[in-house]
């Protein structure tokens, strides 16, 4: 269609959409976008001072002969929320596992690609899986405690990677580091705003929280094992306006310390609380990733204009 | 209907309780007539019983159901239990109302019990006629549908063909077809009676002429219980002592059913109350069938298992009381939803409770008159030799150390208190410095004192030739005496100590240490206990035996801290102040019941009096062992015991769940958790169903001619734990790898992303996640290998009535050599109950056939045990898995 070479040429993108909609199918407008974004490879390419904690460079995931994460590249900065949106089925989540090789466990998807921790490629056959997901922790997208009480599931991690030891052989060796569990429960809790809620009842079972409680418990647990970066997939997908807006301050409270990277189909949260945003559409392309400001104001591409005004996705 | 219909504001007619009252009456009749058919199923009361045979067996009938409701009624009455629903009410006033019309039928007219029975049917079935009727005719408020339904329509029917074909093949003789008009007029006829008339004929009516016919015939004598038919086609035939119950059966049924309906107004609430009992009845002969497998083993081998055991009533009223409170707690939880059958299902939850109150009233009955209670057994098993009748009685003596009662019943009642408040005492504790130190202290000196225990089992009391209960043992003895009393008095010093302004802030200051002291010198003092025999020693300061002195003093000391915590609570204001210290007092007055409770149980289970300031508490030989429980005397005038075949089967069963459940469950972990789906697990699935299907008897030639000889070459303990280990395996991998695969997939995800490795994550949550579905196994498996007997007479070896028990433990000892640990105990052969029961009972080898059925019973009994265990631990670990 000739609206492409429009577009290519043009930075006069308003009347493209306008356009586009009066005059062309859904479908037409759908190619019309593709090729639009064939070009435009620069509207991913972030800038921005400091170093980049995450570096991901041509990653492919297949699951099966499904492809569903294509030749995605992209940098995350240091210390601050990266948001990802995108129309479900685009490979959000998909990307995500990517991050801490959460995807290895899935044995029906191939990688193909590279990812780089402060400058060590994670995809490396000698990487210490462990290390990895210590340093990189996660939040799943619906809670997940273990059946043990809420103290156990928040130093579950810290006990089993040896930086508490209680029990009595502990104690036999003068070794008991119960006071320290408690700081660090206390700790942890405190930082996902549930030490109110929960501190007279540490030793009860974890499933007899709430569900807002046991996202809130997740994150605590991820944060006793004190990650470099946090990756949570819509952790407020469940979760009643009061809640959410808890988890909100929170993850902008661990912006100054973590690294944090966040799936959310809510774009106003999406608004809120991050630095930079990443649109992926459908087929699993990383459209276009820039300050939150600029994608939610005045974003490059069309089609990612559309989706955050509700028109597509 | 009165209660049924209160929320729909519907006018209640006059008459309309009279119809309630009496169709609850016709429903508990058919409770009656149901349990009274099962009875004579199996023979417990015979069908022609009539005189005083009957009305003894009715009045042990009337009794047991007067104490049920009665102390239901009386739980009721006292909130307890709160039974609030007029229908629970009537039908309890009906079973008794109709338990003892039924009584003095039989004691007034000279009936057999087949005839009361088919009057029973007879007035089951005027019942629901009236019902029928009166509400037809609008004398009730009823919502009948247009029609009984087919599926009622056709159950009918059903019962009309089959008595229809019974009638005609009886009137016409065999040869001829024409039993098949009798059946199709019948079967017709009574499908369409259901269905054609409104609902309220169509499901009274139909059932009454059924459930009237079957006992007429019954009343009238044309089956009787001389009555048999052989029909040439059969090899068998039926006798009126079989057919007689399932009349009855298949009547109350029916009738109860119809009853039911009737009762809750037809209806849609009509078929549910139907189905409900019904179902419920059905559900009822389910129970009853393992109860008669129970029962029948229990009569035939309990007078002989119990021969010689005498139990003091106090001791045997003690023993229940835990079992009461237990029965009250249970029927206290809610019984869930508020809805229409909540009050009958209440009344399931609170049999226990009734049964246990009315063993405990009988006790108590003994207590007060003096007479004993005996049980005569008279009963001869014709196998193989004449049995001859022993003399076998439970006499339950009475016991009148008024100063035991006192020690023991209220410390017990309180001490059931305390386990339940141990919950409490979690989140309590956390403000004393001082109380910290002290809770480190606690576990440390009890795991000392266990540890100490553990090493006189093991080494006895003088190990390596050093009279070690002289010193050693004497000086934990003491000092654990001491630790003991410390702790239960630390409370009242700490508060003495510190510096609140009042007693009440002191006292408040320092609520953690009484849950300390209570918990420390209760532990503490449980140790000395055991170690105090073990180590043989009785440490005594002057005329005081020790232990017990300080028990008391603990216990002393804990009621004054209850009463000062009492005082402090008056003036305080603090509302979490105030909540810790209501559970203070509450724990403090429990503390001081278990201290106390130890002592009577100490007293009561060793016979052992004690002195304490000249007051001295006894109870001598309040428990002695029955004589099957004592090892074989084989030329002694008393018969021998089972002891050895016991503790050999215990060592089987436990040695063979050692053995197959950490390979199955290490087998189930590799499987699901570790190797690729694929051909191999396959195989492996089939070749462990296989396994699992396997005739038992293989395993046994397995075992005698691969293990064996390579077990030093003859039937050993070891092989046949061996061979029940093998037996067990498959099943216990199957259902571990069933309940492992059940563990969601999202922890094992929330663990790897916390960067734990594999083997952890199974270990640490893997594997207590499956754990209920892993010790369901185990059990299944242990309900079939401990009965096992074809391979155990194959590999253990034939020792029957043996005279000493297999010592497994003393038997490890350390040679020089490989191994390096040797068991001699565990190469020889052992008796073992199964084949004990197998060779008395079927063989006929040596002992009376009363010892194999106390064998098998004791056996049942074994079997029971472990199932007790297993699913105690079961329902722990799912307690701790889901939320209370
Ligand atoms: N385990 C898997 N096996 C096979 N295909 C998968 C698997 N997980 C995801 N996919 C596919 O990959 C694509 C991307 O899925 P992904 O879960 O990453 O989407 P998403 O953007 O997170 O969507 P949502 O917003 O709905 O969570 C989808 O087409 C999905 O069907
Ligand atoms: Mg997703």
């Amino acid at each position: 269609m000739s609206d492409s070479i429009n577009t290519e040429t043009s930075t006069d993108t308003e009347t493209n959409g306008e356009q586009t909609v009066t005059t062309a199918s859904p479908s037409a407008e759908t190619t019309a976008g593709e090729s639009d974004e064939r070009v435009r490879e620069e509207w991913r390419q972030y800038e921005f001072a400091g170093d980049a904690k995450l570096s991901v460079e041509n990653l492919d995931v297949w699951y099966g002969d499904d492809h569903a994460l294509k030749d995605v590249s992209m940098e995350i900065p240091e210390n601050s929320v990266t948001a990802l949106i995108g129309p479900s089925g685009c490979g959000k989540s998909t990307y995500l596992r990517c991050l801490n090789r959460m995807n290895d466990r899935i044995k029906a998807a191939r990688i193909d690609g590279s990812v780089e921790l402060e400058g060590t490629e994670i995809y490396d056959p000698n990487a210490n899986l462990v290390e990895l997901r210590k340093r990189i922790g996660m939040v799943f997208q619906s809670p997940n405690p273990f059946p043990k009480s809420i103290r156990e599931n928040i130093s579950y991690g810290p006990r089993k990677h040896g930086d508490i030891n209680k029990g009595l052989l502990a104690r036999l060796f003068g070794r008991d580091d119960t006071e320290k569990e408690g700081a660090l429960v206390e700790r942890s809790l405190k930082q996902a705003a549930l030490w109110d809620e929960v501190s007279d009842r540490l030793d009860d079972n974890a499933l007899g929280l709430s569900g807002g409680q046991q996202q809130r418990l997740c994150i605590a647990r991820c944060l006793a094992v004190d990650p470099e970066v946090i990756l949570m997939d819509e952790p407020a997908s469940a979760l009643d306006p009061i809640a959410t807006s808890k988890i909100e301050d929170l993850v902008e409270e661990l912006s100054k310390d973590y690294t944090v990277v966040i799936v959310t189909h809510n774009m106003q949260q999406a608004a809120r609380i991050s630095d930079q945003t990443a649109v992926f559409l459908t087929g699993g392309e990383l459209v276009e990733y820039d300050d939150t400001d600029k994608i939610f104001e005045n974003p490059e591409s069309q089609r990612v204009e559309d989706y955050i005004t509700g028109k597509f996705g | 209907m009165s209660d049924a219909y209160a929320t729909t504001d519907r006018l209640v007619s006059a008459d309309s309780n009279v119809y309630d009252r009496g169709l609850d009456t016709a429903i508990a009749l058919s409770v009656i007539g149901f349990t009274l058919g099962l009875v004579t199923l199996v023979n417990l009361v015979p069908p022609g019983a009539s005189g005083s045979a009957l009305t003894t067996a009715l009045g042990t009938l009337l009794a047991v159901v007067v104490g049920a409701v009665g102390i239901t009624g009386l739980a009721s009455y006292t909130n307890v239990v709160p039974v609030t629903s007029q229908r629970v009410r009537g039908i309890g006033l009906g079973l008794v109302v109709s338990t003892l019309a039924l009584t003095a039928l039989a004691a007034v007219l000279p009936v057999t019990m087949a005839t009361l029975l088919g009057i029973v049917l007879l007035a089951e079935a005027l019942a629901i006629t009236a019902a029928g009727v009166s509400s037809r005719l609008e004398l009730v408020d009823t919502e009948p549908n247009m029609s009984a339904g087919l599926l009622s329509g056709g159950a009918l029917g059903a019962v009309g063909l089959a008595m229809g074909a019974a009638v005609g093949g009886a009137l016409t003789g065999s040869g001829s077809l024409l039993w098949l008009v009798g059946a199709v007029v019948a079967g017709v006829g009574l499908f369409l009676l259901a269905i054609l008339p409104r609902e309220d004929l169509g499901s009274t009516l139909p059932t009454a002429i059924v459930v009237g016919a079957l006992g007429l015939t019954i009343v009238t004598g044309t089956i009787g219980v001389g009555w048999q038919w052989n029909p040439q086609t059969l090899s068998g035939g039926f006798t009126g002592g079989a057919v007689i119950p399932v009349f009855l059966l298949v009547g109350t049924l029916l009738s109860a059913w119809s009853a039911a309906k009737c009762r809750a107004g037809f209806g849609a609430r009509g078929r549910e109350y139907g189905a409900f009992l019904v179902i419920n009845l059905n559900a009822f002969l389910m129970v009853a069938v393992m109860a008669t497998i129970v029962v029948f083993v229990t009569i035939k081998g309990v007078g002989y298992a119990v021969h010689g055991l005498s139990v003091g009533a106090l001791t045997a009223l003690v023993l229940l009381t835990p079992a009461l409170l237990a029965a009250v707690q249970f029927a206290r939880t809610p019984a869930g939803t508020n809805d229409w059958n909540a009050g009958a299902r209440q009344l399931f939850r609170v049999l226990p409770l009734a049964a246990i109150g009315a063993l405990a009233a009988m006790f108590a009955s003994v207590l007060v008159t003096g007479t004993p209670l005996r049980y005569a057994y008279d009963y001869t098993v014709q196998v193989n030799r004449q049995g001859q009748a022993l003399d076998t009685a439970i006499a339950v003596t009475p016991d009148t150390s008024i100063g035991t009662l006192l020690l023991i019943a209220p410390a017990l009642l309180l001490a059931v208190t305390f386990f339940r408040s141990f919950g409490s005492l979690r989140n309590v504790g956390t403000q004393s410095e001082r109380a910290d130190s002290v809770r480190q202290a606690v576990p440390t000196v009890v795991l000392g004192l266990v540890v100490l225990i553990g090493f006189f089992l093991v080494f006895g009391p003088a190990p390596f030739g050093f009279p070690l209960n002289e010193t050693l043992a004497f000086a934990a003895v003491v000092a654990g005496s001491v630790a003991a009393g410390g702790l239960a008095v630390s409370p009242l010093v700490g508060v003495l100590a510190s510096d609140g302004p009042t007693l009440a802030e002191s006292a408040q200051r320092e609520a953690p240490l009484f849950t300390l002291g209570v918990f420390g010198g209760l532990g503490l003092l449980l140790a000395t206990l055991l170690l105090q025999p073990v180590a043989g020693i009785n440490p005594r300061v002057g005329p005081v035996n020790l232990v017990p002195a300080v028990a008391l003093g603990a216990a002393v000391a804990s009621l004054a801290l209850a009463t000062l915590t009492t005082v402090a609570k008056r003036s305080s204001e603090e509302t979490i102040t105030r909540r810790l210290l209501t559970e203070e007092t509450r724990l403090g007055l429990v503390g001081a019941a278990g201290f106390t409770a130890l002592v009577g149980l100490h007293v009561a289970v060793t016979g052992t009096s004690f002195n304490v300031l000249g007051v001295s508490i006894a109870n001598e030989g309040s428990l002695s062992w029955p004589m099957v429980m004592q090892a074989y005397i084989p030329l002694g005038a008393e018969p021998g015991g089972i002891m050895p075949a016991i503790i050999g089967t215990v060592w089987l069963v436990v040695g063979a769940t050692l053995f197959a459940v950490p390979l199955g469950v290490g087998a189930a972990v590799f499987l699901t958790e570790y190797a690729e789906q694929g051909q191999f697990t396959a195989l492996v699935e089939i070749a462990t169903n296989a396994l699992w299907s396997t005739p038992s008897i293989v395993f046994g030639l397995f075992g005698a001619a691969f293990l064996i000889p390579r077990l030093g070459g003859d039937e050993s303990l070891l092989a046949g734990m061996l061979v029940l280990g093998f037996m067990l395996l498959p099943l216990v991998l199957i259902t571990s790898r069933e309940s492992i695969k059940a563990v969601p997939d999202e922890y094992r995800d929330a663990s790897a992303a916390l960067g734990v490795t594999q083997w952890e994550t199974i270990k640490s949550v893997v594997l207590p996640a499956a754990m209920p579905g892993v010790i369901t196994g185990v059990i299944l498996g242990v309900g079939r290998i401990a009965g096992e007997t074809a391979p155990l007479i194959l590999v253990l070896g034939s020792t029957l009535n043996a005279t000493a028990a297999v010592d497994v433990i003393d038997g490890f000892r350390f040679v020089s050599g490989p191994p390096f640990i040797a068991n001699d105990a565990l190469l020889t052969a052992s008796a073992s109950l199964p084949t004990q029961v197998w060779a008395v009972i079927a063989a006929g080898v040596s002992g009376s056939p009363q010892m194999g059925w106390a064998t098998a019973f004791i056996l049942l009994m074994v079997v029971l045990t472990f199932y007790a265990v297993g699913i105690t631990a079961r329902t722990y670990f799912r307690r701790k898995l889901n939320y209370e």
